[in-house]
């Protein structure tokens, strides 16, 4: 099974994100980025798989973000390629439009039975990547996927999570594209002694993207920190005194017997 | 006129010629078997840093590590914690060596010297003081075996229990028991030839009666122990009998000594006898000898011959089964143990050498020098006995770790066997190819079913496991395939269980390294990507951030900055002490008063301190000791490169795991001797340690301390003026690992807590013996091991509460302070103990009263 994988790399929140002078954007410049969570779990769905039932795993990436480290990590890990699409401006990130135009151009070429792409990324909770992959390859999807099994040479069995611990068993039938939640097991460990290896061993395939024009269907008016409402009491002080105004509080409430 | 040792009495020409014959047989034995452990340890890689042999000697000589190879292989002294041990060991130790030297001696004296020169060396003086000797060295030797049987049978020691799985046939092989009936032959066989000693001395003196009475004087009877018929009656003659023929006791004395003696020789003896000498001049000066003799004086002279010979042919046939088993069971720690205690490195403790990441998959990877340290075990289980985590009932011995590992390879052929092993383990190293994932993937799942599975005593108890084959039943299908090292000989739990706080390192008598052969076992795990997932997390977070906490680089000083204490940048200004902070002592909030105290004892003594700031990252001991190698050498060379733009004098932390791999691990001057660290009285970068390649290195000249060390000194000094002595507080102090064992430092803080005025009460395990608190080697990272009962922490809390009246449990490490304030709580002992930072002390004591610091 030719199984392809879309990572991304996303601002590290671990640090406060700023908003730009055009009130309209991130200011991403000084900020770090980190492998997309459920994109890390895509990736190590896909070397199960195939460890499993043999086959190659590709990794493409839009180059942005220091991309390289993972995408390095990732052939570490047992990836057999790993591809950086460059585009025009590598300090911006396509909106997931675009980039699902871009991603899905070189899939085309590529020919993979199967797309895994984490489900959903701190910029873009509501899936939008991985369902508009599939459409503009024309081919089934199922998102929020837990688990992926093959049912057989042309299919696969795949795990949907729906809230309240439901989950559904699908078959799709190949070419397909998941979109992934979480891998069967949580992603494997890779220590840096390998991926300096990789870094030696291999090499990232590049190649040029024609950035499709954006049809602007949405735009951002105006992006803000939530203001705290008045009904917020903001607790301060030395730790002993938050945690005795936070007893109090319960107490108050009757919470605490 | 001198009278020489008798030689070979009783014993025929003949036996003394097959005794002879045998002696190559057993030396060819004896070669073999160390010609056998040899090659198993060839197996291994070449060990980093040792050098060529004639190098290492004269290090060895220059750094005056000889005298310490005298006092820990000759005289045990590594085995001085344990007074009655050590009393033991000597005296079996050198009751056997002085009875090997003196049958060496009887040897020479007898086949080279009268033989070949036709001359004795054990003669008049020489000859008693070596009875002497022999039999004193021979009652040495027994005490030394009954101290050992007292404590083998009657105080049974749980670390002296047989481990669960024996490495050999040999294992069981009754040592102590063969060294007594040695000794005990040794002594019988001198007993008896004395015995026919006495006899014949009677004999003597009857005979001269008899002459005399058929001369003139008559002289009075003889006593009536004297007349006491000396054989059966038909060989035994009366004086009267022929008196101008051969008296008996001449003809006696020829058929037990002759043969053996020159003419000359015998004659003169002969002489000496007949004149009423003794028979055995020396007999008085063996002194069991002759009480034995006296004991058995009485028997008939057929019956001391006959039971004199067969004890002589007993006595020299167990003295060979002993010397061919010397290599061929543990008691090859006589040979291997002085070995490995003369190669022990001379790199620090806390420096690990130099390995590759990928770490050891199999038997093979491990060093020849770490084989043969895991082959002169002699399971004596002090390792155990120290061991936090065997102590808390984690699945790991380290006494039963080297146990197995010697085990397998004892088993495990020179020659690389061209089919299983080759090919069931990983391959090798940094392949990052499809198959190494393959076995990764499968490590990872196999890492699950042995968390869930691994027994306590760390083996594998499940039944589906191959383990041992030691019965025969599994032996017969399974005699070529070996068990793997890692799985079935060493399940990962055992290997995770160590915190390497190397109690078991320092007590070991013949030098075994465990938890660098459990270090470098660990870098496989992590290499195929066998972590738990807390640990996984601290990693990745190391990885993004440079510290365990997953927090931002940025926040490391915030604790300080918030506190309002000044926090400058050593990149933009010159301080005389870089503050290196660690992980705990900046990020862990329970540690953060600690850190303030500390700062603020840094004004006081009017010392500017800087920092990395965000540049800094953990200093990867405990990464390393994980076997995370490529991230320890990644955190490090940020590390350096940041401390590079860095100016300061010193280096200052208040952290002893940092501390450790900072002043150890990280190049100063070289990866070689050159220590670079000044004692405590030097700041200033002292110009010697510019040895080797490393000269650039940022911290080339820069002496590293912990806090301890200068607290101890500005005290001294008078730069911390103690102004209220703390005189009505009791406490004990706790000896971190990475301080204490691993550098060293012990009384620093003791003298600092001296001065502060407190009163100090000492656990029963202090110093070199101070106990784990359960968080090095990266545990603190990791989940807590299933089934433990206890953790190291709370056992220590136990400990210090047992002590009257102690109030504060001193502690001079960011890790413990987190580690016992969480096992004050769980043993709800929150309101009896509390748990202190040293430098929390101290500035109370330097703080006048009226403003007393937070606390």
């Amino acid at each position: 099974m030719k199984i392809a994988v879309v990572i991304r790399h996303v601002p590290d929140l671990i640090e406060p994100l700023e908003v730009d002078s055009t009130g309209k954007a991130f200011d991403l410049s000084s900020a770090a980025f980190v492998l997309n969570e459920s994109d890390d779990h895509a990736l190590e769905q896909a070397l199960l798989l195939k460890e499993k039932h043999g086959g190659s795993v590709t990794v493409l990436s839009i180059d942005f973000g220091d991309v390289d480290n993972s995408l390095y990590a990732a052939a570490a890990k047992g990836a057999d390629q790993i591809l950086k699409l460059l585009w025009d401006d590598p300090n911006r990130s396509p909106s997931p439009q675009q980039a699902a135009r871009m991603y899905a151009e070189v899939l085309r070429s590529q020919g993979p039975d199967l797309v895994l792409v984490g489900v959903q990324a701190p910029d873009e909770l509501d899936g939008v990547l991985s369902a508009e992959l599939a459409v503009c390859l024309g081919w089934p999807y199922v998102g929020v996927v837990r688990g992926v099994q093959a049912a057989d040479g042309q299919s696969l069995l795949v795990c949907k999570e729906f809230p309240g611990a439901v989950m559904a068993q699908y078959e799709v039938r190949l070419p397909a594209v998941l979109g992934i939640l979480g891998a069967e097991q949580p992603p494997r460990y890779v220590p840096v002694s390998r991926i300096r290896a990789a870094m030696k061993s291999t090499q990232i395939a590049e190649q040029e993207a024609a950035v499709p024009a954006e049809a602007a269907r949405v735009e951002v008016d105006q992006l803000y920190p939530p203001a705290p409402a008045e009904r917020a009491e903001m607790l301060t002080g030395s730790p002993e005194q938050v945690a005795n105004r936070i007893a109090a509080l319960l107490e108050e409430k009757g919470l605490l017997r | 006129m001198p009278f020489a040792r008798p030689l070979m009495w009783n014993v025929p020409p003949a036996a003394e010629l097959i005794l002879y014959l045998m002696i190559p047989v057993v030396l060819v034995l004896i070669v073999w078997g160390i010609v056998w452990r040899v090659r198993k340890w060839s197996i291994g890689q070449p060990e980093p840093g040792l050098g060529s042999l004639g190098g290492y000697v004269a290090r060895l000589l220059r750094t005056g590590r000889l005298g310490e190879w005298i006092r820990t292989a000759l005289f045990q002294g590594r085995l001085s914690r344990d007074p009655f041990a050590l009393t033991m060991h000597l005296a079996i130790f050198w009751g056997m060596v002085v009875l090997f030297l003196g049958t060496a001696a009887a040897t020479i004296d007898q086949d080279i010297a009268h033989l070949i020169f036709g001359w004795q060396i054990l003669r008049g003086g020489l000859y008693q003081v070596f009875e002497l000797a022999l039999d004193l060295f021979g009652v040495v030797l027994l005490v030394g075996l009954a101290l050992a049987g007292y404590r083998r049978v009657v105080q049974r020691p749980a670390r002296l229990a047989a481990p669960s799985r024996p490495v050999s046939f040999w294992d069981s092989f009754p040592f102590l028991q063969l060294l007594a009936l040695i000794a005990i032959t040794g002594f019988l066989v001198e007993g008896l030839r004395l015995a026919q000693g006495f006899q014949l001395e009677a004999l003597v003196r009857q005979t001269q009666t008899a002459q005399k009475d058929q001369g003139a004087s008559p002289r009075p009877a003889q006593s009536p122990a004297e007349q006491i018929p000396l054989a059966k009656s038909s060989h035994s003659p009366t004086p009267s009998d022929q008196p101008t023929d051969k008296p008996i006791w001449r003809t006696r004395w020829e058929a037990m000594a002759g043969g053996h003696l020159h003419e000359e020789h015998q004659q003169a003896e002969m002489a000496r006898i007949a004149g009423g000498g003794p028979v055995f001049p020396a007999a008085g000066w063996a002194p069991v000898g002759w009480l034995v003799g006296k004991l058995f004086q009485n028997a008939s002279f057929e019956a001391l011959q006959t039971w004199h010979r067969l004890l002589w042919w007993t006595h020299a046939l167990l003295a060979f089964v002993f010397l061919i088993a010397i290599p061929w069971t543990k008691a090859f720690h006589l040979i291997s143990s002085p070995v490995n205690l003369f190669l022990r490195a001379s790199r620090p403790v806390g420096r690990l050498p130099v390995a590759a990441p990928a770490g050891v998959a199999q038997l093979r990877d491990f060093t020849w020098q770490q084989l043969m340290q895991i082959d002169s075990c002699t399971w004596c289980g002090r390792c155990q006995e120290v061991c936090p985590g065997h102590q808390c009932h984690f699945p790991l011995s380290p006494r039963d770790f080297v146990h197995a590992v010697d085990g397998l390879l004892l088993r495990t052929p020179v020659r690389r066997a061209s089919s299983t092993e080759a090919e069931d383990n990983h391959g090798p190293a940094g392949t990052g190819s499809a198959r190494a994932s393959a076995s990764a993937a499968g490590a990872l799942a196999s890492t699950a079913e042995q968390t869930g599975s691994a027994g306590r005593d760390g083996s594998a108890t499940d039944a589906g496991a191959p383990g041992f084959p030691h019965s025969a039943s599994q032996a017969a299908p399974a005699a070529k395939i070996l068990p793997k090292l890692h799985g079935q000989t060493i399940p990962a739990d055992v290997l995770w269980s160590c915190c390497t706080c190397r109690a078991c390192e320092d007590i070991c008598p013949v030098g075994i390294e465990h938890p660098r052969a459990i270090v470098d076992m660990r870098r496989h795990l992590v290499d195929q990507g066998q972590v738990d997932e807390n640990l996984q997390e601290a990693l990745m977070n190391l990885q993004r951030y440079g510290n365990s906490f997953g927090q931002s680089p940025r926040k490391r000083t915030e604790g300080l900055q918030k506190a309002g204490l000044p926090v400058k940048d050593a990149r933009k200004e010159e301080v005389e002490f870089l503050w290196f902070l660690g992980d705990y002592a900046a990020y862990d909030p329970r540690v953060l008063e600690a850190t303030q105290a500390m700062a603020r004892l840094f004004s006081l003594a009017g010392v500017s301190v800087g920092f990395l700031m965000d540049k800094e990252q953990n200093a990867g001991n405990d990464v390393r000791r994980v076997g995370e190698e490529g991230l320890f050498e990644m955190l490090r060379d940020k590390n350096l490169q940041a401390l590079a733009t860095a100016r300061f004098q010193a280096i200052v932390t208040t952290d002893p795991h940092s501390y450790n791999t900072l002043k150890n691990e990280y190049p100063y001057g070289g990866n070689g001797e050159a220590e670079g660290n000044g004692s405590p009285s030097d700041t200033a970068p002292t110009a010697q340690t510019k040895e080797t390649s490393e000269e650039q290195s940022p911290l080339a000249g820069k002496p590293i301390f912990h806090a301890v060390e200068l607290l101890d000194r500005w005290i001294a000094e008078g730069r911390l003026p103690i102004r209220r002595r703390l005189e009505d507080l009791t406490v004990t102090y706790h000896d971190p690992c990475y301080l204490g064992r691993y550098n060293g430092i012990y009384d620093p803080p003791r003298r600092v807590l001296a001065a502060l005025g407190v009163r100090l009460l000492e656990m029963p395990r202090s110093r070199e013996n101070s106990f784990c608190c359960g968080a090095g080697g990266g545990r603190i990272w990791m989940k807590d091991m299933p089934g433990i009962q206890v953790r190291p922490a709370e056992k220590r809390i136990h400990e210090a509460l047992q002590l009257p009246g102690v109030q504060v449990l001193v502690v001079a490490c960011p890790k413990d302070l987190v580690m016992f304030q969480d096992a004050v709580k769980t043993t709800g002992a929150e309101a009896r103990l509390k748990i202190m930072d040293i430098s929390q002390l101290v500035l109370q004591a330097v703080t006048p009263e009226e403003n007393p610091p937070p606390t």
